[in-house]
């Protein structure tokens, strides 16, 4: 006779397991509403089967630039660069009070901050690309909506990144510096400031990169750089420019991204 | 004569600390950004009267918002949402498997580089040349937005994939592997678990992205909230321009709430009441 196996104790399953196939069920009901032809985004095959001898054309276009076409990009592409430098700059020194402002460290007040925050909150919320077809309309074509329109982006975006490195800073320098009696005007200047001048530099880098890849389509609106360039040969359907200027974008995109986090790599 | 006590000795402090490479960078980087206000072509006396100008529009645009046109809005609205929805979902499939490929362990340094590569390109094009180049195909509709938001979707998503992947621990994969899993098995009992937080919280930041992005691909004609605001913008129409800019700040504001509260519910758990 064999010996008995005692009879394995598997413990229960945990419950909840339902949980996941519920989101996922929520999340295919969403996406089947959205993909309906009659509530959301349409998919039109038959258009696509139509237009697919049309697209493979342009596609095979886009795999040719027309590397003649390289001196009149020059001028735009400077343009765009001025552009996002510049925004990058005035951007970057409005954004450095507003940082210490919008911290909870550096500013006790209440009121004050959740002023600067919900603000700032509503100017992050608009897309650049926005803010650019609306201020065109306002001062008119050129690179000064672009630039407008980049720094309102940035502020959003640094005093956000800066402030959130503020709060994660020691507070202990800052008591000190409290205790010494200093003002909170003096304790920020002397204490907090030196503290934020790595992450301010580095967000400040982050955005420089983001704008250098913004500005290459605020033309599309009429904010001046590239973009406009972008507009003339998309309505001539001269594909074959085009894919010169987005191999252009790509490369300068691609260089500046890769000086930038090989100086943030050795900021941090 | 009186006796004069000893001078202390004078203090001299220590020498500035100086740093070369700093000196030189700020002052390349002065000398770039005077030389870009100097060249580009602003005309900066412009610049007086444009608080004047702003204030004027500003008050133009929000003193009396045409709530009449709000139904329409939302309409469009909702199909910018849809559009980012679509585009979100679909650059999750595509990109989900691409970023277990593009991870180190799981996928062959050839095709491990070229993805990484091709996600890299991906990233550098704004979404709207991408839905230009593809709207030869689709045309002017809002799927050509859900197509651009899901390619540009793959780039992000891709390298955000095979970055958690390859942040899960060690741990896991070797004891689904010691146990005689298969590469699937690895990757669905050994990553996936301590993976799919960070999977789904920037899944979710990805929707935010797009559905800021969705409003944007409209003023290139693909429909939606962007479409409306360009052509109101156009026929300067302050008023319905104001209402139109509420409307994108309140549905972007409130969609970003919801998300960050599912996401912080993810990462960090559920809180004991």
């Amino acid at each position: 006779m064999t010996a008995k196996i005692p009879p394995l104790d598997i413990p229960r399953r945990p419950r909840g397991r339902w949980k996941p196939w519920a989101a996922l069920g929520v999340i295919a009901l969403i996406t089947a509403i959205t993909m309906s032809p009659q509530w959301g985004v349409a998919f039109a095959f038959d258009a696509i089967a139509r237009n697919w001898q049309n697209g493979a054309e342009k596609v095979l276009q886009l795999l040719q630039p027309d590397w003649a076409f390289w001196p009149r990009t020059i001028a735009p592409l400077l343009e765009t660069l001025q552009m996002a430098v510049i925004a990058t700059a005035v951007g970057a020194a409005v954004s450095l009070p507003f940082s210490l402002w919008a911290a909870t460290l550096t500013n006790p007040d209440r009121v004050s901050r959740g002023i600067v925050r919900t603000a700032l909150n509503v100017v992050r919320s608009v897309p650049d690309l926005l803010y650019a077809s609306v201020l065109v309309a306002m001062v008119g074509v050129g690179a000064l909506p672009g630039i407008i329109a980049l720094v309102l982006f940035n502020v959003g975006i640094i005093v956000k990144l800066v402030s959130e490195a503020i709060e994660s800073n020691d507070a202990g320098p800052l008591e000190a510096g409290r205790a010494a009696g200093g003002s909170q005007l003096q304790v920020n200047r002397a204490v907090a400031l030196p503290d934020v001048w790595p992450s301010f530099i580095n967000q400040t880098l982050y955005v420089f990169e983001l704008n250098v890849r913004a500005s290459t389509v605020l033309g599309l609106v009429g904010a001046g750089g590239l973009g406009l360039l972008i507009d003339a040969v998309r309505t001539y359907y001269r594909y074959d420019q085009l894919s010169l200027i987005i191999l252009e974008i790509l490369v300068i995109v691609v260089v500046i991204d890769v000086v930038s986090s090989a100086i943030r790599k050795r900021l941090v | 004569m009186s006796v004069i006590a000893p001078s202390p000795p004078a203090v001299t402090a220590p020498p500035k600390p100086r740093n070369r490479i700093l000196t030189v960078s700020a002052v390349v980087v002065t000398a770039v950004v005077l030389a870009s206000f100097w060249s580009v072509d602003v005309t900066w006396s412009r610049l007086i009267d444009l608080p004047a100008e702003v204030a004027r529009y500003l008050w133009l645009m929000f003193s009396n918002p045409t709530w009449e046109k709000l139904p329409e809005a939302l309409a469009q609205t909702w199909k910018s949402v849809a559009m980012a929805w679509v585009g979100t979902v679909l650059g999750i499939i595509v990109a989900t498997p691409l970023s277990f490929l593009a991870s180190r362990g799981f996928g062959p340094a050839p095709v491990r580089w070229a993805l990484r590569g091709v996600f890299s390109v991906i990233r550098a094009v704004p979404e709207i040349i991408i839905a230009i180049v593809i709207l030869s195909v689709t045309g002017l509709t809002p799927l050509t937005g859900a197509l651009a938001l899901a390619i540009n979707g793959v780039g992000t998503l891709g390298k955000w994939g095979y970055e958690s992947i390859e942040g899960v621990p060690n741990g896991p994969i070797e004891a689904a592997r010691a146990a005689g899993g298969s590469t699937a098995q690895v990757l669905r009992w050994g990553v996936w678990p301590s993976a799919t937080p960070e999977f789904l919280s920037f899944w979710l930041y990805r929707f935010e992205i797009n559905v800021r992005s969705s409003a944007v691909l409209g003023l290139i004609g693909v429909g939606g909230i962007g479409d409306m605001l360009t052509s109101y913008t156009q026929y300067r129409e302050w008023s319905t321009v104001g209402m139109l800019l509420i409307v994108v700040v309140v549905v972007t504001m409130s969609i970003d709430a919801v998300s960050a509260a599912i996401r912080r519910r993810i990462t960090e758990g559920a809180r004991a009441r």
